[in-house]
């Protein structure tokens, strides 16, 4: 087994994706380290010197005024509602959410990267796993050794899951380090808050405790290693049901982007919380955002994620182990 | 090369994933097991920051849609325009605190004060102005729906408590800023049943008045008679708050009533 | 060559879609024997070989591959087998090498040395550490025998393996599949639609058509049917009528007559001829077209 995973890992890198994935997000980094990098400066010319507590304090009574006009929408109206009292209660404790440092950089990355960027870059790795080779004819070289057939297809099950942490470790590192140059490389032990649970619209708070920001960002990485390894599972699942490495990614593609779509436009339409997609969002309980609907929790929303990634394996390996190859 | 490029990719890729595993084990642990018990963290810095700045005015502005600005173009407020005018009678740099609400009655301010920050925010202010108790009388810029002498008497009853707690603490937090309250002026006052109403408004003014005259340093500044005739051109479109001209006479007013060298004595 | 087989197929069916494609192939091949399979396009001859080789499973029949069943014991039967289908498809972004190590870290029975073997035995020393991408079709046919070899198959499937090379690769691949048989005793299913090709490399015919085999024999025994003469002399007419006292004649295009082909008797016919005044100009044997063969052996069905 080991050798058929190495094998695997020798043609992932030959193909250079990891590679192009790497430049891609160290193309992206710097880009976001200059647009937070701006907001700060934007946010301290505005308030002049003024202490984070007046800027908090001031953005919780433009949060009010924008809760007391009576024309915003419903769900607009819980989430500010819910941000509200989240603002307040890191007031309430002196905690700046918003302190500038590379922990915190990679804090917000990886929160804005979990349900678009980063199940791209998994998608342009893992998509041509099983299918190129079905499309460069290798397959028949490779499912006429003596090696059982579902033997082959978990070697390269593997080795998605370990090209997939090779890439979360990537945005970790690099979201670090690059960010750091502008930020400064401290700010691992600042408190933050986690546990929130939101009911009906109210914010349970009943559960929030405070952990250090390295806890936190550890936490947040298993998330999206998690939702990167669902990812994975269902674009490898079509890897190994299509031919075309052109149709897995289109309908990937498809998917993840009506994904984004569809969660904010869903709140009303209860059952779409089944759909995997507008599920992907797993760092936004741990910070205490809003559901985009009701009824969704953290172990809801992993829970729709294990399933449909177990359903993608199953459908994955039981095809690959009989089907006919032409 | 290549060889190591390749064993070195895959142990890093495995070390990371006993990482990612581990904080995903975490998370679950850390989310759904409430055995760690949330201890606050109350103690304060409040060092450096509740100290008043010299040589700075601090204006700290509360209250309801008026002070906020609402109606106003630029969205500025009298609050706004009065920073304006003091800035360049005093030569001083001007923080302003705008902490208004729109829609706030005196109940949800004496809610509000009790916010660490506001409170922190009230303490190192210089000047304080508010506006508040329209959305108590009027319910939403709407007229006064029934002219009921005993539905109105209720009302306010509620808000004059409310108003007398507000003062005291405020004056708890800051017994040495001096306090504008913005008095109330009659939308309607173009209106029929106009008579009934400015009545009401009167007789509400004057009882905010005659609470304020409890406490030390607290200034009512009257609005009525700015707009008691042609009230139309200074109200903005939804004919109840004011437009950007009503609110720079209330400025002007205002304005014309905060002594700096005073404050600065007092201060010493 | 008699001994134990080293491929069996049995009764072999396939239906695609509701449509019988493959209507029972039998056919055994014995170690050190090279084994033609002959068809026209579509004949199936790529569909049984997918079959033999575990990519299609079979609708009904059974496939024994060094006794193994290829259904039921996968993995041991694979062991001994060695193939390229259709087109030798490798890792266009690996090295030869590379690609190699790879199909050889599949089997742990194979030794590292073996690797050089195989390059040597296939003629790619001073290539083997470049791009596949960079190879010729040539190459890569080679480079695809090369890892069919690794494992030491018992038994080796080629799939047109002539496909797409030169007279001189054709040249080189048979001979090297002789010596492949001779030399390691291994059998070798060769698939063709070329009887020429076919004629001298194999030491056994099956010809395929629609799905079914309708005939297996030596290549000389079928040949020995088939096989005619053509002879340009003048008179024609003369030489016709001495020529069909002695056997069949037809009259060919060019002012041509063809006859049976008949070693014994083809001096004698001609010391006739010449005798009789007629001057022999050409005498020359023709293998019959795969088409005149299938007319023969079916008797007047056409291919399609
Ligand atoms: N996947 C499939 N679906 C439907 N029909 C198929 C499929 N694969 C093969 N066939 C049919 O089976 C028949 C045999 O095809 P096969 O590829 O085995 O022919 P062949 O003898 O290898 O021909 P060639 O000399 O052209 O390679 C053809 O008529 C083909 O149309
Ligand atoms: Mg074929």
């Amino acid at each position: 087994m080991i050798n058929l995973v190495r094998n695997e890992m020798l043609k992932l890198l030959r193909k250079k994706r990891l590679y192009v994935i790497i430049l891609i997000i160290a193309f992206l980094v710097p880009l976001f380290t200059y647009a937070q990098f701006k907001e700060i400066q934007e946010q301290r010319e505005k308030m002049g010197n003024q202490d984070w507590r007046t800027v908090l304090q001031q953005e919780i009574t433009d949060t009010q005024n924008r809760l007391s006009s009576s024309r915003i929408q419903d769900e607009w109206r819980k989430y500010l509602k819910i941000r509200l009292s989240q603002q307040q209660y890191y007031l309430e404790n002196d905690i700046d959410p918003r302190a500038p440092g590379a922990p915190t950089f990679m804090r917000i990355f990886v929160e804005n990267s979990i349900d678009l960027l980063l199940p791209l870059l998994v998608m342009v790795i893992v998509a041509d796993l099983v299918s190129s080779e079905a499309s460069g004819g290798t397959i028949k070289l490779l499912l006429t050794r003596p090696v059982k057939r579902w033997r082959i297809l978990l070697s390269k099950y593997i080795a998605m899951l370990m090209s997939v942490s090779f890439i979360v470790l990537s945005v970790a590192v690099l979201s670090y380090v690059i960010s750091g140059l502008v930020f400064g490389y401290g700010g691992w032990n600042m408190p933050l808050l986690t546990g929130f649970a939101v009911s009906g619209d109210e914010l349970l708070t009943d559960r929030v405790h405070i952990v250090p920001q390295w806890q936190y960002i550890l936490m947040e990485f298993g998330l999206v290693w998690y939702v990167s390894v669902i990812v994975g599972t269902l674009t490898f699942m079509l890897s190994v049901l299509l031919r075309s490495t052109a149709a897995v990614m289109g309908i990937m593609l498809a998917s993840l982007i009506a994904g984004a779509i569809l969660v904010n436009m869903v709140s009303s339409w209860e059952s779409a919380k089944y759909f995997f997609m507008v599920n992907l969002n797993l760092t936004n309980y741990v910070s205490g955002m809003a559901t985009p609907i009701e009824g969704m929790s953290l172990g809801f929303s992993m829970a729709v994620l294990a399933v449909w990634g177990l359903a993608g394996f199953i459908i994955a390996f039981v095809t690959f182990s009989k089907r006919d190859i032409y | 090369m290549k060889k190591y490029t390749l064993t070195i990719v895959s142990a890093v890729s495995i070390a990371a994933t006993l990482l990612w595993l581990f904080g995903l084990g975490w998370t679950l642990q850390d989310q759904f097991t409430a055995n760690e018990k949330f201890q606050k963290q109350k103690e304060k810095t409040e060092s450096a920051t509740s100290k008043k700045e010299d040589g700075n005015l601090t204006i700290f502005a509360l209250g309801d849609s008026l002070t906020r600005g609402t109606g106003d173009a630029d969205g500025k407020g009298y609050v706004g325009y009065l920073s304006e005018r003091l800035k360049k009678k005093s030569e001083q740099d001007i923080t302003l605190f705008n902490t208004a609400i729109k829609g706030e009655t005196s109940r949800g301010l004496l809610k509000q004060l009790r916010q660490s920050e506001i409170q922190r925010q009230v303490k190192q202010a210089d000047v304080i102005m508010m506006t508040i108790g329209g959305n108590d009388l009027f319910q939403q810029g709407k007229v006064l729906e029934s002219l009921d002498k005993n539905a109105i008497n209720g009302k306010k009853q509620i808000y004059l408590r409310n108003i007398k707690n507000i003062y005291k603490q405020l004056r708890e937090l800051n017994q040495d800023a001096v306090i504008y309250h913005v008095g109330l002026y009659n939308p309607f006052s173009n209106l029929q049943d106009a008579k009934t109403t400015s009545s009401i408004v009167r007789d509400w003014n004057f009882q905010t008045a005659e609470t304020a005259a409890q406490f030390n340093n607290i200034v009512y500044v009257p609005t009525f008679d700015l707009f008691q005739l042609q009230v139309e051109n200074y109200l903005y479109s939804d004919q109840f708050h004011l437009n950007t001209e009503g609110y720079k006479l209330i400025a002007e007013r205002v304005a014309s009533l905060v002594h700096f060298e005073q404050e600065e004595k007092n201060d010493e | 060559m008699s001994n134990t087989p080293a491929l069996e197929v049995e009764n072999l069916t396939k239906k695609i879609k509701r449509k019988l494609i493959i209507k029972g192939v039998s056919f055994t091949l014995y170690p050190g024997e090279v084994f033609g399979f002959l068809g026209p396009n579509g004949a199936g001859k790529t569909t049984t070989i997918r079959m033999i080789v575990g990519l299609i499973s079979p609708t009904s029949g059974t496939i024994k591959i060094g006794g193994k069943n290829v259904r039921t014991e996968f993995t041991e039967a694979m062991r001994h087998l060695g193939c390229i289908v259709e087109n030798p498809e490798l890792y266009p972004y690996l090295t030869g090498w590379e690609n190699l190590e790879h199909f050889a870290k599949m089997d742990p029975s194979i030794p590292k040395d073996r690797l050089d073997e195989v390059v040597t035995q296939v003629g790619l020393q001073n290539r083997i550490h470049d791009r596949v991408s960079t190879y010729s079709l040539g190459m890569r046919q080679r480079l695809g025998i090369a890892q069919a070899l690794l494992g030491k198959p018992k038994v080796l499937i080629l799939d047109e393996p002539t496909n797409g090379l030169d007279p001189a690769g054709i040249r080189e691949m048979r001979e090297f599949i002789r010596t492949l048989a001779r030399e390691e005793n291994l059998s070798v299913l060769v698939s063709s639609h070329l009887l020429s090709e076919i004629q001298l490399m194999c030491d056994r015919v099956a010809i395929i058509s629609k799905g079914a085999v309708i005939r297996t024999d030596s290549v000389e025994n079928l040949l020995a049917e088939q096989e005619r003469v053509i002879w340009k002399a003048e008179p024609l007419s003369l030489a016709k009528e001495i020529l069909e006292k002695e056997t069949e004649v037809q009259e060919g295009l060019d002012q041509t007559l063809i006859t049976l082909y008949d070693e014994p008797q083809l001096p004698i016919w001609n010391e006739k001829l010449v005798t009789a005044g007629v001057k022999v100009k050409e005498m020359r044997t023709q293998l019959p077209s795969l088409e005149d063969l299938f007319l023969e052996v079916t008797g007047g069905e056409s291919i399609d």
